[in-house]
């Protein structure tokens, strides 16, 4: 495997930015109107953080684990992997993290207690803000087709934002963060090559 | 009439005086649709089959997924790839769903019987290689490839031995091998000297040409076709030059735009058999099959372009 090494970042980004946002419109036209359920979803993380039932904590992992399954599945793996080679992967690591999600958020009720640290509360509501509210105008706004917009629960950028926002208010475990910082740095890598 | 007869006998003869020069030179005795030069073709040495010097490389412009749209746009951009006379379409299965689009476009133009299939394999596990081959072919639609290349001499020992074996079982034409961005320059110079290749796909432009110094005339000297890829440096080439002049001596040598100079440039080197430009603009493909018309710069003149292209960027 020491062939890898000759490798550069950019070999493995064999798509151009208009491809990859025009996948984004052709799965937006596919998978309406489940935008409804996403909106839901939203709605629903909000109601949990803002009256904090006994149940919140599951719940809002429960919703975190299906965004994950279905951004790895529907996305990545029957949308993504057909321009990109190593996206296959990417569904993988999606569907490890919903297994992660599930075990200590659901299973373990490991989101039961919000966190002490007021700058982490102020990040982490920021943070959700932009990946539920703002996210889907990002595509109108810097002047992309508005259909190429992308949805948490959906798609894979607003869905690991929102992952690390709910992981900041809360008093989280540490293995849970891992997957959406790699997602981060590889998300960031390929806009910025693409 | 007397004068249409005049005419046609006129075009008769300049036609059966550029088919006999096109012979002598390695000129298809072919009319460019500008009206002037011909196309250019080179011989594949191991079997003297001439092919045009300017192919058709697929990485990013045709991995379109399952985009309609942007499959039909591929299938223009073949249409008129083919309409200039050009022939060498080059894939290879790291490049997404570049494959499938281009057997969409062949199919949809049926031209599945009259392009030189170029494709590669790529895995580390050569027992694969057979069946990543298979599953290539029918994504291209065509009854058997005529090139296929150990991509970026992965596991090129053992794919190479298949690929020798699918020539001997008459499954495949040609066998080569590649690789790009001057990667693994040294281990490629041995393959080069050891193997029987037919074909070696290598990266140069008018800036990166250390392959002058030792690949290409090894490949000259043992016979080997060689395939240019990256004549643009991905297009960065093109980025920096757009803007600046020409030089007035350019249209000396058929160029009207930064891309046919480069290109002529490349496919000029005697060693060099076609570069395989990528776009996914029908205008720009129009444009790079005119880099494929004669005449091609002399030697001297490729040291003038090179000289010029320094002094600029």
């Amino acid at each position: 495997m020491g062939e890898w090494s000759s490798y550069s970042l950019s070999d493995f980004i064999l798509f151009s930015a208009d491809t990859y946002y025009r996948q984004f419109e052709l799965y937006n036209q596919a998978v309406w109107p489940l935008h409804v359920v996403a909106v839901v979803f939203s709605l629903l993380i909000f109601y949990a953080l803002w009256k904090r039932p006994a149940w919140a904590g599951r719940v809002i992992s429960a919703l975190l684990v299906v965004s994950w399954l279905w951004v790895a599945w529907a996305f990545l793996y029957e949308r993504f992997y057909p321009i990109h080679v190593v996206a296959d992967w990417y569904a993988l690591g999606f569907v490890l993290q919903a297994g992660l999600i599930m075990r200590q958020g659901v299973i373990k009720n490991g989101l039961a207690e919000l966190t002490n640290s007021s700058n982490r509360l102020s990040w982490g509501a920021g943070l959700l803000f932009i990946a539920l509210v703002i996210y889907p105008f990002i595509a109108f706004v810097v002047g992309r087709y508005w259909k190429t917009f992308e949805m948490f629960a959906l798609t894979p950028d607003p869905t690991v934002l929102a992952t690390l926002a709910i992981l900041l208010l809360y008093k989280s475990p540490t293995v849970l963060y891992v997957i959406p910082f790699l997602w981060v740095v590889i998300s960031a890598v390929t806009l910025s090559i693409m | 009439m007397k004068n249409q007869y005049k005419l046609s006998r006129r075009r008769f003869l300049q036609a059966m005086g550029l088919g006999l020069a096109g012979g002598l030179v390695g000129l298809a005795p072919r009319f460019s649709q500008a009206g002037a030069g011909t196309l250019i073709t080179k011989p594949i040495p191991s079997t003297n089959e001439h092919i045009p010097v300017i192919g058709l490389g697929s990485s990013r412009t045709f991995n379109v997924g399952s985009d309609p749209v942007g499959l039909d746009n591929v299938a223009e951009v073949m249409r008129h790839f083919f309409n200039a006379g050009g022939k060498l379409i080059d894939s290879s299965p790291m490049y997404g769903s570049s494959q499938p689009a281009i057997g969409y476009g062949l199919k949809k133009l049926a031209k599945t019987g009259d392009v030189f299939s170029a494709d590669k394999v790529w895995t580390w596990d050569h027992e694969e290689g057979p069946e990543q081959m298979e599953q290539s072919r029918r994504y291209w639609r065509v009854d058997n490839f005529d090139l296929m290349q150990v991509h970026n001499l992965v596991a090129w020992e053992e794919h190479l031995k298949t690929l020798y074996r699918m020539k001997q079982d008459g499954k495949l034409r040609y066998a080569g091998i590649t690789t790009s961005h001057g990667r693994r320059h040294a281990e490629l110079e041995q393959v080069m000297k050891t193997q029987p290749l037919d074909f070696v796909q290598l990266s140069y432009n008018i800036i990166d040409r250390e392959v002058e110094q030792r690949l290409l005339p090894i490949a000259q000297q043992r016979g080997i076709a060689v395939i240019v890829n990256r004549p643009f440096q991905r297009g960065d080439l093109i980025d920096e030059l757009n803007g600046k002049p020409l030089p007035t001596w350019a249209n000396t040598i058929g160029c009207t735009s930064w891309p046919q100079f480069l290109l002529k440039f490349v496919v000029s080197h005697p060693a060099v058999t076609c570069a395989i430009p990528a776009t996914t603009q029908v205008a720009h493909v129009k444009e790079n099959m005119m880099a494929g018309i004669s005449p091609l710069p002399s030697k001297a003149m490729r040291g003038r372009m090179i000289d010029y292209v320094e002094k600029i960027l």
